[in-house]
This record gives structure tokens, C-alpha cells and sequence, in this order.
């Protein structure tokens, strides 16, 4: 017996055993919310988490990764990986997502159940798109901001 | 002049008890792991640390105090094993008792009652992951004896070596596995709509112990 295999152990249980046990008790939670038009997001998300434990464990250890373990900047390194595939990755997914919503919202199939303006969707599609753009923009404002008023 | 028989069966005694003491000392440790952190986290010189550094002092006494020798500390002691049967006697039992009943049997009886606190901290509104901890820290006790004893070099160095090695582990194989535990707090986080990021950085965090420390280096040098 030894802390390390009980740790390892307790880890392995909890991710592979319980997590996707918890994740259809979420998903559960998640439609009665929805059923009671109450704020229903975070179990769904929670609940499709639930089954990507390894999955997000994994890319975190990817993004700890990229540099050799003793260098100095793999800190900066991780937390530039996160930020680009949560900006370059995650986000264009999301732009799909509200592009679909937003069309779902314009054909007045979601409109009954929740009475976000479909605009708002394709606005957000497009900033999501535009991250790296709109970074960029800011970039280049301070960068001239830096020159002094002319 | 030399040095009494007595004396010296009474030192080797005591050097012969050291290991005893450090397994006392880890499973104090553990107790201490529960009572100040959390059970998640120690106090840099709290009792957890100060336990632990007790077992290494003690699994590392011989090499420490060959520092003295010009103190006329001379070790190993001449003469090696105990002279005297009955302080032969009462080392072999002691020993004895500290492995097979306060290590054998009082430290998994404890465990057993942690778990149960465990179950107990979760109706009281609190976390089950603390208490968990403990009652494997207890119940890793030899092995985690069995590592810090591997780490020892022998040389004058060695409670040092054995802090550094120990530092080594808890970076390189315990820290990841912890930030397994960190992803999975956070996503039940998530589904429960408390803060979550917090925990995915300290995952990151865990993931790169090693790379703070070098950056720190860096930062000093």
C-alpha cells in the first residue's frame, strides 16, 4: 500500500468510474432545468464534461508539454497553448453552434423557449470568429498609442 | 579515556530507535495533514512539514552526525551492535511495537476512522477528499518509509538529499496525478455552477511544478 497508488487510484475511480456515471444524473439535472425554464447550461455542459475527463486532462497535460520540463518559460508556454486553442479551437466550434441557434431563432423554432434575439447569436458567431482580429486591432491601437499623439 | 560500555549501548540504543522514531513521526505526519491543511494542502512549518522533517532527520541521524566528529561524535559508534541483552531486549521491542501495532494496526485502525469522517465531513456540508488523503497517508506509511529511505545517500548531505529527492517525487509523480483530481474538481465545478477556473489553472500549475521552480531560479539569478 502507498499514498501514490492510492491517489493514482482514487483519480482513475473518479474520472472513469463516477465522472460518466454523474454525467447522465447532470444531463438529467439539465432537462428538468430546462423543463422548468430554469438556467440549464452549466449542467449540460457539466454533464458533456463529465464524459471528457481524460480528454481535458490530456490537453492540459499537451498544453504543460511544450516545452522541456525544466524550462523556465513552459509556464507561458501552457498558458499560450490554453489561450490559443481555447481562442482558435473552442471558439470557432461556438461561432457553429450560434450560427445554428441563431438560424433556429430567425425560423422561430427556439423562439418560444428562450427569448434571446437571433441577432444576438450571429453577433456572437462573429466575434468569436473575430478574436484574433479584434486582439490584433487592440495591439495595433496601443502600438501607435505608444508613438504619442501626433 | 574510553568511552563506558553502558554509555555506548545506550547511545547505540537510541541510533538503533531512530528509524522507529521516523516512522512514529510519519504517521504524526498524517494526523497533522488532516488537522492544519485541509487535508488537500500542508503549512510550510506547520506540523505536517515539521513531522516530516523529523522522519527524515531521523532516517538520516548516522550520516548527519558525522558533521560533528570534531565534537568527538564518532559514527558508526565503535563496537557496532548492543553489548547488553536487556537493552538489546528493549530496542528489538520496542522496534517491534512501533511496526507492528502503532504501524501495523493503530495507523489502518486510524484510517479506517478517517474514511469515516470522510463520510461524515460530506453531511456536514464539507469536502470527503481531505479526510480521504489522510487514510491513505496512513495507510502508505511504511512505503512512504520504504521511499525516504531509498533516498538516503549516506553522506554527510543525506537529510538534505533526502528533502530534495522528496521534493523530486512530490513534483514529478504526485503533482500530476493531483492535477487529474484539479480537472475533475473543476468540471464538477462547472455542472454545479460554482468557480471552476481556478482549479483548471491550478491543474496547469501542478502539471508544471518543475517549470515554476526553474522559472523562479531564473527570476533570482
Amino acid at each position: 500500500m502507498s499514498f501514490y497508488n492510492g491517489i493514482l487510484n482514487l483519480t482513475n475511480w473518479s474520472g472513469n468510474v463516477i465522472l460518466p456515471t454523474l454525467a447522465g444524473l447532470f444531463i438529467a439535472i439539465a432537462i428538468i432545468q430546462f423543463s422548468k425554464g430554469k438556467e440549464y447550461v452549466h449542467a449540460m455542459y457539466g454533464g458533456f464534461m463529465c464524459l471528457m475527463a481524460s480528454g481535458l486532462l490530456r490537453a492540459f497535460e499537451t498544453f504543460a508539454s511544450q516545452r522541456a520540463w525544466n524550462d523556465p518559460n513552459l509556464v507561458w508556454a501552457a498558458l499560450a497553448s490554453l489561450v490559443d486553442w481555447i481562442c482558435n479551437v473552442l471558439l470557432p466550434i461556438y461561432a457553429a453552434l450560434q450560427v445554428a441557434a441563431g438560424g433556429l431563432q430567425l425560423a422561430g423554432v427556439t423562439n418560444r423557449f428562450q427569448p434571446i434575439s437571433w441577432m444576438r447569436h450571429f453577433a456572437a458567431a462573429g466575434l468569436c470568429l473575430l478574436v484574433s482580429g479584434l486582439l490584433r486591432l487592440g495591439e495595433f491601437f496601443v502600438t501607435r498609442g505608444t508613438g504619442g499623439v501626433r | 579515556m574510553a568511552v563506558p560500555q553502558l554509555l555506548n549501548d545506550i547511545v547505540n540504543v537510541l541510533l538503533l530507535l531512530a528509524p522507529s522514531a521516523a516512522l512514529l513521526c510519519l504517521v504524526l505526519a498524517g494526523i497533522s495533514l488532516r488537522r492544519e491543511g485541509g487535508g488537500t494542502s500542508f503549512v510550510i512549518g506547520g506540523g505536517f512539514t515539521k513531522w516530516i522533517f523529523w522522519a527524515v532527520v531521523f532516517l538520516t541521524l548516522q550520516p548527519l552526525l558525522s558533521w560533528f566528529s570534531s565534537f568527538g561524535v564518532r559514527v558508526p559508534l565503535a563496537g557496532g551492535g548492543i553489548a547488553s541483552s536487556w537493552l538489546s531486549t528493549f530496542q528489538a521491542s520496542v522496534g517491534s511495537f512501533v511496526t507492528n501495532f502503532v504501524v501495523g494496526r493503530l495507523a489502518t485502525t486510524l484510517a479506517a476512522y478517517f474514511v469515516l469522517r470522510a463520510i461524515l465531513d460530506s453531511a456536514a456540508g464539507e469536502y470527503p477528499l481531505p479526510s480521504i488523503f489522510t487514510a491513505m497517508f496512513l495507510l502508505g506509511v511504511q512505503t512512504t518509509d520504504r521511499v525516504l529511505q531509498s533516498y538516503n545517500s549516506g553522506t554527510q548531505y543525506a537529510t538534505a538529499d533526502v528533502l530534495d529527492s522528496l521534493w523530486t517525487y512530490l513534483a514529478g509523480t504526485i503533482m500530476p496525478v493531483a492535477a487529474g483530481l484539479a480537472i475533475i474538481g473543476a468540471i464538477i465545478n462547472v455542472a454545479m455552477r460554482r468557480p471552476a477556473l481556478r482549479l483548471a489553472a491550478v491543474a496547469l500549475g501542478l502539471l508544471s511544478v518543475t517549470a515554476v521552480w526553474k522559472l523562479v531560479l531564473a527570476m533570482v539569478a
